[in-house]
């Protein structure tokens, strides 16, 4: 009997070892890896690059939707934009396909809304905290003390009024400053605050890129990198831009715990102005390196139309979803069929 | 009759009752009173068992050792995402296994750190010291791994064997010394075995296996199972024509028999992972060392007939698994299933050290306190560990 309970036991053991030799399924599906080559497999594919996009956030949406807020006049003359921002910190977002991370958003999401104004303008920002903990919002450029939020922090439920005037001229990012501070500002409150000079600048098809990653398991360090959050979002679906047209980018790098990021452009040049405060270009260049919170814009034309990389010549955070594509189109049409 | 009846209905009734409470009371645990077991957070566990360098693939076996289902979402070479393939599916049920192949242009012999990501992004991984392509099984390489097998068991436990007219010639005392040697040097090797056994569980057999506990469950139910039906053979020699003696050596061959199919798995994944320099080691050091085990076979039966064919069959049947344990370890390696036949082994051996200590009792040293069994236990480890050194 004991003998039969030990062989009992050692089949056991093999049907532990060596299991799944039953529910084959027979239908085969391909996919094409990083260097092209396809494969073939009657399992399912783990590839967040090639597969149809299933998250909830759209970083096509985010790219070139800028808040102009309710605009009014003010008795003094000034121009008044009022924006309403909700934090909150229980919400579960696909941050890559199939990967759930609790996010902590700005207006429901990660990066939060761009907020824009012109140099000179009244910005009030009413600021509810829906959220279980406290949460502020500290702008970067010029304001009062007690507008800096820092020390005024909100409770939950809370709310506080920022206002303003918008200085100076540039791209600057806003995000939560309550302690811990790092752990406010990778769980996703963070967002693009842009200040247009008053003269305004030549007419382009604008964009924003926040850098940012995700450390899904907590070990201080991202498992995941993106422009606008969602890794490889850009490779699969290319930013679709025209040939000969002026393209601006206001560039925010928000990624923590990487000392570094940066941004290499292919098949071109970009004229670079850091933070964009000056209306100079400092360099003309494919590459250009920023630390935590440092931006600024990029601006350049493409002469030929087709497929162009962009991505982190830091190689690691490419290969871990900060890459993506610019899809020129020509000008064939108005060429060949145009007046 | 009526009595009798009732007095049964008592018997069951006191049997069953107990029982009942305890279902009452492990219902209500799960039930109503859930709040007293405040079960905390359920992680998601995965343990990457093997790790396997296929042609242009990289072939990752994965199981689900936590408490709760997981969905695999998502692979990575050296932390660099990379598409991949799972089967069956991503969805894995507790225990439930799948397999991941990840193309990559691997090189052979560098490190790699394979990462797989779950559901609520936490990823787990794997490192490889060396890449090398899997064996594939055919008969170039089977035959290749029965030499090895033959030179690391069967060829060093015959010419232990050999040592057996020596025996045969010396005095009862100096044969206890022997008999005493050869527990010595299966303590060792039961010894041996339970550390190897925990040692690969340790590398690559997830928590959720118990395996400190496995490697003891295994063991005393091999120990058990072996003792019962030990002695159930020898009975039957009594009877028949297979002499104690015989049965003793069959039961010592039985044990090494099984830790030599260890000691084959050993040399067959040290060679499946690539680490030849390990192997050769493994090789020269078992082979040497394996001697004595011919030694431990031969001092019981030198106090029956000498028949040349029961002593080859025997040094078959403790020499002969190494090839078998080499084809598995080298072809289809899986920890549990070494986990399981070291301890197996270890179980066997302690079985035979309790037999051979019973002989030398009946043989006349009722207190196993003479010189020549206190020194022949010392001298058997000390040999064992001495040779040990070697691998």
């Amino acid at each position: 009997m004991v003998f039969a309970l030990a062989i009992t036991a050692i089949f056991a053991a093999f049907y532990f070892a060596y299991p799944g030799l039953s529910d084959a399924k027979p239908e085969e599906k391909a996919f094409v890896t990083h260097n092209g080559a396809v494969m073939r497999t009657t399992g399912e594919v783990l590839d967040p690059i090639y597969t149809s996009q299933t998250v909830e956030f759209d970083p096509d949406k985010y790219l070139r939707q800028f808040n102009y807020g309710r605009v009014s006049a003010l008795p003094d003359g000034k121009v008044l934009r009022e924006f309403t921002i909700i934090a909150e910190d229980d919400k579960m977002m696909e941050v890559s396909p199939g990967v759930f991370y609790n996010v902590w958003t700005f207006n429901g999401t990660v990066p939060g809304p761009t907020i824009r104004a012109t140099e000179g303008d009244v910005v009030r920002i009413k600021f509810i905290n829906n959220g279980s903990k406290s949460h502020t919002m500290h702008f970067h450029g010029i304001h009062e003390a007690e507008m800096d939020g820092v020390f005024e922090i909100v409770g939950s439920k809370g709310q506080f009024t920022y206002e303003f005037e918008a200085l100076p001229v540039g791209v600057h990012p806003y995000h939560c400053h309550v302690m811990p501070l790092e752990e406010h500002i990778v769980h996703g409150l963070y967002g693009v605050y842009i200040v247009d000079p008053k003269e305004g600048r030549p007419p382009a098809d604008e964009m924003v890129m926040v850098l940012n990653g995700f450390d899904t398991d907590f070990d201080t360090e991202n498992n995941f990198y993106a422009a606008n959050s969602i890794p490889f979002y850009y490779q699969h679906h290319p930013i679709q831009i025209n040939v000969d047209e002026l393209i601006r980018v206001y560039v925010v790098n928000m990624v923590e715990f990487d000392p570094i990021n940066n941004l290499h452009l292919h098949g071109n040049l970009y004229h670079y102005y850091p933070t964009g405060t000056d209306t100079v270009p400092s360099t003309y260049t494919d590459m250009i390196t920023l630390s935590q919170t440092e931006r600024g814009i990029m601006e350049f034309k493409y002469d030929y139309p087709g497929k162009y990389l962009f991505h982190a010549h830091k190689v690691e955070f490419s290969e871990k979803g900060w890459v993506g594509l610019f899809l020129v189109k020509g000008d064939s049409e108005e060429t060949e069929y145009g007046n | 009759m009526e009595i009798s009846k009732t007095s049964k209905a008592k018997l069951v009734a006191s049997g069953v009752i107990p029982f009942a409470f305890l279902v009452i009371m492990i219902a209500y645990i799960f039930g109503p009173g859930a709040d007293l077991l405040g079960l905390g957070v359920a992680l998601p566990e995965i343990t990457i068992e093997k790790v396997d360098f296929v042609g242009p693939e990289i072939v990752v076996t994965v199981r689900n050792t936590g408490p709760i289902p997981v969905e695999v979402v998502m692979a990575d070479v050296n932390d660099r995402i990379q598409p991949a393939a799972i089967e069956p599916d991503r969805f894995l049920e507790r225990f439930e296994s799948a397999t991941v192949r990840i193309p990559f242009d691997w090189n052979v012999a560098e490190p790699y750190i394979v990462g797989l990501t779950v559901g609520d992004g936490t990823r787990f991984e794997k490192e490889i010291a060396a890449a090398a392509p899997a064996l594939v099984p055919n008969i170039e390489l089977a035959s290749f791994f029965a030499v090895i097998g033959t030179y690391v068991g069967i060829i060093p436990v015959m010419i232990g064997l050999l040592w057996l007219p020596f025996i045969k010639r010396i005095s009862k005392n100096k044969y206890h010394f022997f008999l005493a040697l050869t527990a010595g040097l299966l303590l060792f090797l039961g010894i041996d075995s339970i550390e190897e056994a925990l040692e690969v569980s340790k590398e690559s057999l997830a928590g959720s296996f118990n395996p400190v506990l496995l490697v003891a469950t295994v063991t005393v139910l091999s120990f058990l199972g072996l003792y019962y039906s030990a002695e159930k053979l020898t009975k039957r020699a009594e009877s028949s024509k297979m002499t104690k003696p015989v049965a003793i050596g069959l039961m010592i061959a039985i044990g090494i028999g099984l830790h030599n199919f260890g000691e084959g798995l050993a040399i067959g994944a040290a060679i499946g992972l690539g680490s030849i320099a390990f192997s050769t080691f493994l090789i020269v050091g078992f082979a040497l060392h394996n001697t004595t085990e011919g030694i431990a076979i031969a001092a019981p039966l030198s106090r029956g007939k000498l028949m040349v064919g029961k002593l080859a069959a025997l040094g078959m049947i403790a020499g002969a698994p190494a090839i078998f344990g080499a084809w598995v370890g080298g072809f289809v390696y899986s920890p549990f299933t070494s986990v399981v036949f070291l301890s197996v082994g270890a179980g066997a051996i302690f079985q035979v050290i309790v037999i051979i200590l019973k002989w030398i009792r009946e043989e006349g040293d009722r207190n196993l306190s003479s010189a020549a069994v206190a020194s022949g236990f010392a001298v058997g480890m000390v040999v064992m560990y001495l040779t040990s050194i070697l691998i």
